[in-house]
């Protein structure tokens, strides 16, 4: 094996470059003989020929090569090339989809808009994948024995029944006892196994209304320095009599997280700072929107204990630290589902379970 | 098992990926002004080695510009992710018995049953070193001298006769409260 290849190389070399047919004959006659003085002195692989060997390009091309010239030609006939330092800039300004200029697609580094990422592989990431979604499917595994069919479920929505002539044709009514259709629980297959989809951090600085917006900027930077992005905050939708709260007022901060700085705030969160809250027994278990979305808070002391705002605790106002909710948004149809899902990523829960 | 999972959860609909999208591509129908494409902000984040205490480490992306962070108190030894672990267990360390001894003697509701429950901590403490049968030894000699009832009724006796002492010794004397008594009864 090893000799064959010996034998190969020198063949292939000669191969890529344009040469004579002829003279590639004789070469691959001379092949076998040069594998063998190959062998013994290495340094007689290296090419022989050498373009200093070269002649010189005539005098003639030499005077008629100018590209000054052409260059100018070029510009008079108006055909003038890109400078070499042109670059393309996408439009400022969205002009909708008939303007000539469209901007190009978010994906395209070129976009005003484009985020590069993700720059590392979340250990949690790889953990859901290698690991908890197979265990999360063995675990809600339920044996159904060949032929057996699960009982026909009633409609969600009824129908009117009744002697009025307007129930003809009307629009189906909702569940009894609320109108409220929860989502539909399926079975888990390889193909809906929950996961994180997305995770937002929240905080509500009343004390706004109170002392002016500075507990709001320093919540912001809180959040940011936490999560890594960027703060949206929002204003307050009612005015509230009883908190003289008006409205229109910027009261609250959220950074919605999502793929890789989701799992690593998870991670962080998980792993550092909630061991270290002292005397917690864990998540409340009756958490939840019915739809597989859970949210707990923290107190300010705890938002202390993340390592950022540990690093420079004094840049903070002691007072004006705020305290945190995370809304934890799984792929889960139902809040039983998520739970057992943030139990694999180490979340602990306590108390009453209701399902 | 896992990596035959794995083509159909990295579709192309992935939640964890980031598909922003899905929000810009946003068709503005109703106006028709000019909309800016603003440039998103991002604040700079770090690589940082994260150490937990077993000594376990992983990078994280932060905003925090320190390269390592070391953690004293994580999963690895907070007794809530390690349930079973009796090295993290709040055990009470009573050798010689005297917090149970205390306890047997001012003992109220709670704190009155748990006489038994400090001769199980001394034989967790017993089997956390079972190394050094020197100490084993000790431990045994000591949860002997454990206060039974003889050695509870002589401390009950010593501290009759001090009191007894005391009394003697104050006799005579014009007490504060005594004073105040006898000027109440005068009145």
């Amino acid at each position: 094996m090893k000799r064959s290849l010996q034998l190969l190389r020198p063949v292939q070399q000669f191969k890529d470059r344009p040469i004579c047919g002829s003279c590639r004959k004789e070469l691959r006659r001379a092949a076998s003989t040069q594998a063998a003085a190959i062998a013994e002195d290495p340094s007689q692989e290296l090419e022989s020929n050498s373009s200093f060997n070269l002649p010189p390009p005539s005098e003639q091309d030499a005077t008629r090569f100018d590209p000054l010239k052409s260059t100018r030609y070029r510009e008079k006939k108006k055909q003038a090339l890109p400078s070499s330092r042109y670059q393309y800039r996408s439009p400022r300004f969205d002009r909708g989809p008939l303007a000539p200029h469209r901007p190009p697609p978010l994906t395209d580094p070129a976009s005003r808009q484009f985020v590069p990422g993700p720059f590392s592989q979340s250990r949690l990431e790889s953990t859901y994948h290698s690991t908890i979604a197979a265990d999360y499917m063995a675990m809600t595994y339920q044996h159904r024995p060949p032929g057996f069919k699960p009982p026909e479920k009633g409609p969600r929505l009824r129908a009117w029944e009744g002697d009025n002539p307007y129930f003809a044709n009307r629009k189906l009514r909702g569940p009894r006892g609320g109108d409220v259709l929860r989502l539909l629980r399926k079975p888990i297959t390889f193909r809906n196994i929950p996961m994180i989809e997305r995770l937002t951090v929240h905080t509500y600085c009343r004390d706004v209304i109170r002392s002016g917006s500075a507990v709001l900027h320093v919540a912001g930077m809180v959040l940011q320095e936490i999560t890594g992005q960027r703060v949206i905050t929002h204003k307050s939708k009612h005015p509230e009599q009883g908190f003289g709260l008006q409205k229109g007022i910027p009261i609250a901060a959220t950074v919605d997280l999502k793929g890789e700085a989701m799992y690593h705030f998870m991670d962080k969160l998980v792993n550092v700072v909630m061991p270290r809250i002292k005397d917690w027994r864990g998540v409340r278990a009756t958490t939840g929107d019915n739809s597989g979305n859970l949210t707990f808070g923290f107190e300010p002391d705890v938002t202390g204990t993340f390592p950022e705002v540990e690093n420079n605790y004094d840049a903070y106002p002691p007072k004006m630290i705020p305290g945190l909710h995370i809304t934890i948004h799984t792929t889960a149809r139902a809040d039983k589902d998520a739970r057992l899902l943030l139990e694999a990523f180490g979340i602990p829960f306590y108390g009453k379970v209701v399902d | 098992m896992s990596h035959a999972l794995r083509p159909v959860l990295r579709s192309s609909t992935l939640p964890s990926l980031p598909s922003s999208q899905s929000s810009t591509t946003y068709l503005c129908q109703t106006c028709r002004h000019a909309r800016l494409l603003k440039r998103p902000k991002r604040p700079y984040t770090f690589t940082q080695l994260v150490a937990l205490s077993d000594g376990s480490a992983f990078t994280m992306r932060t905003t925090s510009p320190r390269p390592v962070y070391r953690s004293s108190r994580d999963t690895r030894n907070a007794p809530l992710w390690n349930p079973s672990s009796k090295e993290l267990l709040n055990v009470e360390e009573d050798e010689a018995g005297r917090l149970a001894g205390f306890r047997a003697r001012f003992g109220r509701s709670f704190d009155a049953g748990r006489d038994t429950g400090a001769g199980e901590d001394t034989t967790v403490h017993t089997t956390h070193e079972p190394d050094n049968p020197a100490s084993e030894k000790k431990a045994i000699t000591k949860k002997s001298k454990e206060p039974t009832d003889e050695d509870l009724d002589a401390m009950f006796a010593e501290e009759d006769d001090a009191q007894m002492l005391e009394m003697i010794s104050n006799f005579g004397k014009p007490d504060k409260g005594s004073s105040a008594q006898l000027a109440r009864k005068k009145i």
